[in-house]
């Protein structure tokens, strides 16, 4: 009786431990190959730029947050329209 | 009850102890002598004989059993139990060398195993990999909002910029970056 009170516990541990982190890293699984290597190519460039700048991209990103959700599209749009003429 | 002694008709009262002691032949010849001749004359007496003969061995105690009965009895009580255990518990037998931490141990791999399978079916396992050559931290892959920002890190670099080309004063003034200042060069 004891030990199988005891495989229960850890049966139950190991299973928690397993959504757990399948849980975590739900986000980064959904995203696509071609979103994977942005975000890597990005946060391998965020590592090199100078404390100011990581600041200021905090702060660019928290006033991002805060606009409205047309505005935020219509940036968007833009920024797009300016990297395909770029291309 | 079947088995119910049925009582005994009643002899001479003078004869009566010397019709027992005659039954279980312990009289002595001439007493005997004397009871038989009794009996030729007395139909009570013969027939209370006759009842003596069928009731004395119904109430004589039961023969004891022999003690190799007990003992073929007990070693075929003990044959059967082994045998019954035998049949119920062969996993247990299996198990047996498993017993204390083994068992949970055991439970624990096979678990392990199994969750490890159903990653492997699903394709988590490549981007678990595909996660370690990355070398992002993992704080960083867990967190849908710090995803979400270094995602949208080209965007937030021309922020100012493309509110000033869209007419649109920035909310707040603030220092570009150097790589702001790069593609306000391009």
């Amino acid at each position: 009786m004891k030990t199988r009170n005891l495989l229960l516990v850890v049966i139950g541990f190991v299973l928690l431990l397993e959504s757990g982190a399948r849980a975590a890293g739900d986000d980064w699984r959904k995203l696509n190959p071609k979103e994977k290597d942005k975000i890597r190519r990005n946060y391998e460039r965020w590592e090199k730029l100078p404390p100011r700048d990581k600041e200021h991209l905090r702060e660019e990103w928290d006033r991002w947050n805060r606009m409205p959700q047309d505005r935020r599209d219509q940036l968007k749009q833009r920024f797009e329209d300016h990297r395909r003429g770029q291309d | 009850m079947e088995n119910r002694v049925a009582p005994l008709q009643g002899a001479c009262k003078s004869y009566e102890e010397d019709l027992v002691l005659y039954y279980y032949a312990e009289t002595g010849a001439n007493e005997r002598a004397t009871i038989e001749q009794h009996l030729e004359q007395c139909l009570r007496c013969r027939k209370f004989v006759d009842d003596l003969g069928r009731v004395l061995p119904q109430m004589a105690p039961k023969p004891e059993l022999p003690q190799m009965f007990w003992n073929d009895y007990f070693r075929e009580t003990v044959a059967k139990l082994d045998e019954q255990t035998a049949r119920q518990n062969w996993w247990r037998r299996w198990f047996a060398p498993m017993n204390g931490w083994l068992v949970p141990a055991f439970g624990t791999v096979a678990i392990a195993v199994f969750a490890l399978a159903l990653m492997l079916e699903k394709g988590d396992f490549k981007s678990t990999t595909e996660t370690a050559s990355v070398n992002i931290p993992a704080e960083v892959l867990v967190d849908s909002n710090q995803l979400e920002f270094f995602k949208s890190l080209e965007i937030l670099e021309s922020l100012s910029t493309l509110e000033q080309q869209d007419g649109a004063q920035p909310e707040r003034k603030s220092s570009h970056t150097e790589s702001e200042r790069g593609t306000r060069a391009a």
